[in-house]
């Protein structure tokens, strides 16, 4: 069992690895432009080149893959020849910063033709001086510096060439220069290292967003399926424990009547009436900064939604189950050794006839947590799956990459939980 | 005694031509209020009493207004994607000028202005005793920072091309503390609204660093609590805020504004702003009669409508085969039944247009006869262009505008009988904007502006190298246009405008790149118990004096 689990373990890295390169080139390939989204239509050509650039956008996709994984810090502390730092500040906000040969973290701007580095104290507070001793002479006959800007980038600013810039510099007001930033490094540490980096259309750490959809959505699906598998799982035993009375009748018909009816319907139809009509619930989901148990009455709709759709389903292929267990010689053989009749049923029939609804409710665990966006936007549900469909719709890489990570290991998991049960209703099962 | 005399030279042309009813109060006002006179002022000089807006009485503070809005990514306001993130940050933010719901612009961070007899040099005075809410008083450095960020290249604003094409970083010139003079380049009448573009919230020089989130000082009412992206914004009321409410305490009467940030679908928002959940539903970048047809019946809506020039532009690229041809252009401009177009894809909530861009309340508008379907006599243009037997052209529209989509499908079928076979190309919105300057024929969203002027600048012109400018989507350069447009553009005598603007219109209707079918109304949609608020043209949130009743 224990190299059976390793061997999960083992295969769930290499689907997370092989599915991360396929969103990537997925992502790739897909029309859209990230620049053009986040920055409106009516960008010109160089807006959108400058913004590409400052996002790492503009380099090869095997670069930017291993950026995302293995991070850029590192590659960037080499330029540099300082060590980086990423630290959190009180107000939340996420900063990286060099630190200098005497250790305290600083930080560089261009001022007209002037390096200006601001040391951070331990209060949170900056001190700027001129650091003009860094400037290295370049090939081209100018001067360059590679170096931490205040937006989270390695830099390489140069100056002396033959690009005009306006700044402002308090105290002495507007002034012309030749320098400026020419190559961006957006500094992370890669989601191997537990940085699934920033949301290109929120930016936003994608963890700190992905941390609320998640628990949203678990929220939903998890009383969802608390609700629908026990019911499911009942009443198709139920109907299925004698093929053709009417109460399988009802029951199947009914359970197929909710499932045929596409969610989206089944949620209007519901706010309709419910929320309308009736005016019982809220018919929408508005949440703000709260979490969702502390407004159970907007979770209604949702949950009864779900389960409306889902119940006939699991319903329908237990009692196919269960009527195939019942016909089967053993349930014969039971009978006529005189066992009483629910002893039959809990003892005999029941665990046999329950293989087949585990492994098509396992499944179920993960569409739950990504394919009910449907449930999701028709109730304005802020989860998972909406997350991630406007992450795709805007092209958001990193939070599309760590979206998908999390739908990976809740698939393997849920089949490493489904296996693991396999063996408990049915001995014979021996996984190595 | 005049009191126009301390004024600009042109105002007392305006009153000479309210007396002799050329102009309506209204284009007196708008025009005096640009030229620098007070709206006070200027409503004496025609004496006009502004009435109160509410009696003081019914007046309750307190209470916590909740908005539905997609809480975007923000952090340079120079670089807003569009308006929905301007309007929870104009609560923290303010503008130099203030265009409110009817069209008129007037003095806001900047108290008044004056402009040379030529309009090439502005000089503008901010308002004193204007405090940051970090404490830092307001000074013309503030100003002249911002408008250097807008030129900035690097920050990569939108405003670049509408400021940056009449004004370079060295023509500001800083007076003194409260006082700042602008150099022109051309002469351009329309400065003061374009201090109120969505972009050009005002910024604090001294502490302002590329993310407004980090530092958010600015000289709005509210301070920012919160910014959560994707989920929440939250502003509440500051206690020193310039402007005095009416029992002489400073406003904002409300004390928090939510911004809650439920998806794009409009369904869930309509359903809480139906059950009361919320008060209100950003629609700005979005305007539609959706909203307004689910809730004008209910009980605790109430509906504010307001005419706007935003409208549909079916555009075609004169550089581009077929419609090089003006011919050609002329007939599916024919083919524009307009009365069914606006009533089947707007719900005929709005006013025909007439394949020039100017709207009826523009103070512009020259009146012209609204063209007829007429499918025989495109049928015949067509012929004489060498098509006989009909064109098939390929119509680019973004899915997600649905009235544009119907819009397509009224155009496909009227156009049949004329020989013109149209292939709707539908796509997301986002791949629209991705070559909406590309496509040989497509249909394109133009938000509201309040002069007539605005528009032709920004769309049908070319720059000083003959290139068309970077919107002009057509390329359609007509020099007799263009020259009219600059004469416009510096005419300050609303008649003499009009004068020019009805050639221009011809111009456009003759032998333009664009048939426009309709102008769409809209409307802001909330709770009752939202007080003195209007509907904007572009739906801007204008909440200072806002309160909530209980």
């Amino acid at each position: 069992m224990g190299k059976f689990i390793v061997r999960r373990l083992v295969l769930l890295l290499l689907t997370m690895l092989l599915v991360s390169m396929a969103v990537f080139l997925i992502t790739e390939a897909s029309p859209g432009n990230v620049a053009r989204n986040v920055l409106g239509a009516f960008v010109t050509p160089e807006q959108e080149a400058s913004f590409l650039a400052q996002l790492g956008l503009d380099k090869p996709v095997w670069q930017r893959y291993v950026h995302w994984l293995f991070g850029s810090d590192w590659k960037a502390a080499r330029k540099i020849g300082l060590r980086l730092k990423r630290l959190v500040t009180e107000k939340g906000f996420v900063e990286w910063w060099a630190i200098d040969e005497s250790g305290r973290p600083v930080r560089w701007k261009l001022q007209g033709d002037d390096l200006v580095a601001e040391l951070r104290q331990p209060d949170g507070k900056t001190v700027r001086k001129i650091d003009n001793r860094r400037w290295e002479s370049d090939p081209q006959g100018g001067w360059s510096f590679w170096g931490v800007d205040n937006a989270n980038h390695a830099v390489r600013w140069q100056k002396g060439t033959d690009r005009k810039v306006w700044t402002f510099i308090m105290g002495s007001g507007w002034k012309q220069s030749s320098g400026g930033p020419e190559e961006y490094l957006p500094l992370k540490k890669g989601f191997i290292r537990g940085d699934p980096g920033e949301s290109l259309r929120t930016g936003r750490p994608v963890g700190d967003s992905l941390y609320v959809r998640l628990r949203n959505s678990l929220v939903l699906a998890g009383i969802a399926f608390v609700i629908v598998m026990p019911l499911a799982l009942f009443l198709g035993l139920l109907a299925g424990l004698k093929e053709g009375s009417i109460r399988d009748r009802v029951l199947s018909v009914g359970g197929m009547m909710f499932s045929v009816i596409p969610e989206f319907a089944t949620g209007i139809f519901l706010i309709l009436i419910v929320a309308v009509w009736w005016q019982l619930v809220p018919g929408a989901t508005v949440f703000g900064e709260k979490a969702p148990w502390e407004r159970p009455d907007m979770l209604i709709l949702p949950v009864l939604t779900l389960t409306l759709i889902e119940l006939g389903y699991v319903l329908r292929i237990t009692r196919a189950s269960m009527v195939e267990v019942m016909r089967s010689p053993y349930i014969r053989t039971a009978y006529l050794k005189g066992l009483p009749y629910w002893r039959i049923i809990t003892k005999h029939a029941v665990r046999n006839a329950l293989m087949a609804p585990i492994t098509v409710i396992m499944l179920h665990v993960n569409w739950l947590m990504g394919g009910i966006v449907i449930v999701e936007v028709v109730f304005g549900y802020p989860g998972l799956g909406k997350y991630l469909l406007d992450s795709a719709l805007y092209k958001d890489i990193n939070a599309l990459e760590a979206g998908a990570m999390i739908l990976v290991i809740v698939a393997v998991g849920t089949q490493l939980v489904a296996d693991i049960i396999y063996t408990i209703i049915n001995p014979r099962i021996r996984y190595t | 005694m005049d009191s126009t005399d301390q004024f600009h030279p042109a105002v007392s042309d305006l009153k000479r031509q309210l007396q002799n009813g050329e102009i309506s109060r209204r284009d007196f006002m708008r025009y005096a209020t640009l030229l620098g006179v007070s709206t006070l002022a200027a409503g004496q000089m025609i004496g006009l009493l502004l009435p109160r807006k509410t009696l003081a009485a019914d007046i309750r503070r307190g209470g916590t207004l909740k908005v539905s809005q997609q809480v975007q990514k923000i952090d340079h306001p120079a670089r807003f994607s569009w308006l929905m993130p301007s309007n929870s940050m104009r609560m923290v933010f303010e503008y130099m000028t203030l265009t409110g719901p009817d069209n008129i612009t007037r003095p806001y961070l900047c108290e008044s202005w004056s402009a040379s007899d030529d309009l090439k040099t502005w000089t503008f005075n901010v308002r004193r005793g204007v405090a940051f809410n970090n404490g830092d008083t307001l000074t013309a450095d503030d100003c002249i920072f911002t408008i250097n960020q807008w030129l900035n290249k690097d920050v990569k604003s939108s405003l670049l091309g509408l400021v940056g094409s009449y004004l370079d970083p060295g023509g500001i010139e800083k007076v003194d503390d409260y006082r700042f003079k602008l150099h022109l380049k051309r002469a351009e009448i329309a400065i003061p609204e374009h201090f109120f573009q969505y972009t050009a919230q005002v910024l604090s020089h001294r502490t302002f660093e590329g993310d407004m989130k980090k530092r958010p000082h600015g000289t709005g009412p509210f301070v920012l609590d919160t910014y959560n992206e994707g989920e929440i914004c939250i502003v509440k009321a500051r206690s020193n805020y310039w402007q005095k409410g009416f029992d002489g305490k400073p406003l904002p009467y409300i004390d928090e504004i939510r911004f809650i940030d439920m998806g794009g679908e409009l369904a869930p928002q309509i359903a809480a702003l139906k059950s009361g959940e919320i008060d209100l539903i950003d629609a700005s970048d979005n305007p539609g009669p959706q909203i307004m047809k689910a809730v004008n019946r209910d009980a605790h809506v109430q509906v504010m409508p307001v005419a706007t020039a935003t409208t549909r532009v079916m555009r075609m690229r004169v550089d581009m085969k077929p419609w090089d041809d003006n011919r050609v252009r002329m007939a599916l401009k024919l083919c524009q039944n307009r009365e069914k177009i606006l009533a089947l894809a707007y719900q005929g909530e709005g006013i025909r247009g007439q394949d020039f861009h100017v709207y009826p309340k523009h103070p512009e508008y020259c009146s012209k006869p609204f063209p007829r379907y007429q499918p025989q006599r495109a049928r015949k243009l067509l012929a004489e262009a060498g098509y006989p037997n009909g064109i098939e052209v390929n119509l680019a529209v973004g899915s997600e505008w649905t009235d544009i989509v119907r819009y397509a499908e009224v155009l496909k079928q009227d156009a049949a009988p004329a020989g013109i076979r149209v292939n709707i190309q539908t796509m997301p919105t986002s791949q629209y904007w991705e070559k909406w300057t590309e496509v040989d024929l497509g249909v394109t969203p133009w938000t509201h502006r309040p002069l007539g002027t605005m528009v032709p600048n920004l769309a049908y012109i070319a720059d000083a190298d003959g290139k068309p400018v970077p919107w002009n989507e057509t390329r359609w350069v007509d020099p007799e246009f263009s020259d009219l447009l600059a004469t416009a553009s510096g005419t300050l005598d609303i008649n003499a405008r009009r004068n020019i603007f009805c050639e221009l219109e011809e111009i456009q209707m003759t032998r333009g790149p664009i048939g426009i079918a309709y102008w769409m109304n809209t409307w802001m949609c909330s709770n009752k118990r939202l007080q003195n608020v209007a509907a904007h043209p572009n739906l801007v949130f204008l909440f200072n004096e806002a309160w909530l009743k209980s």
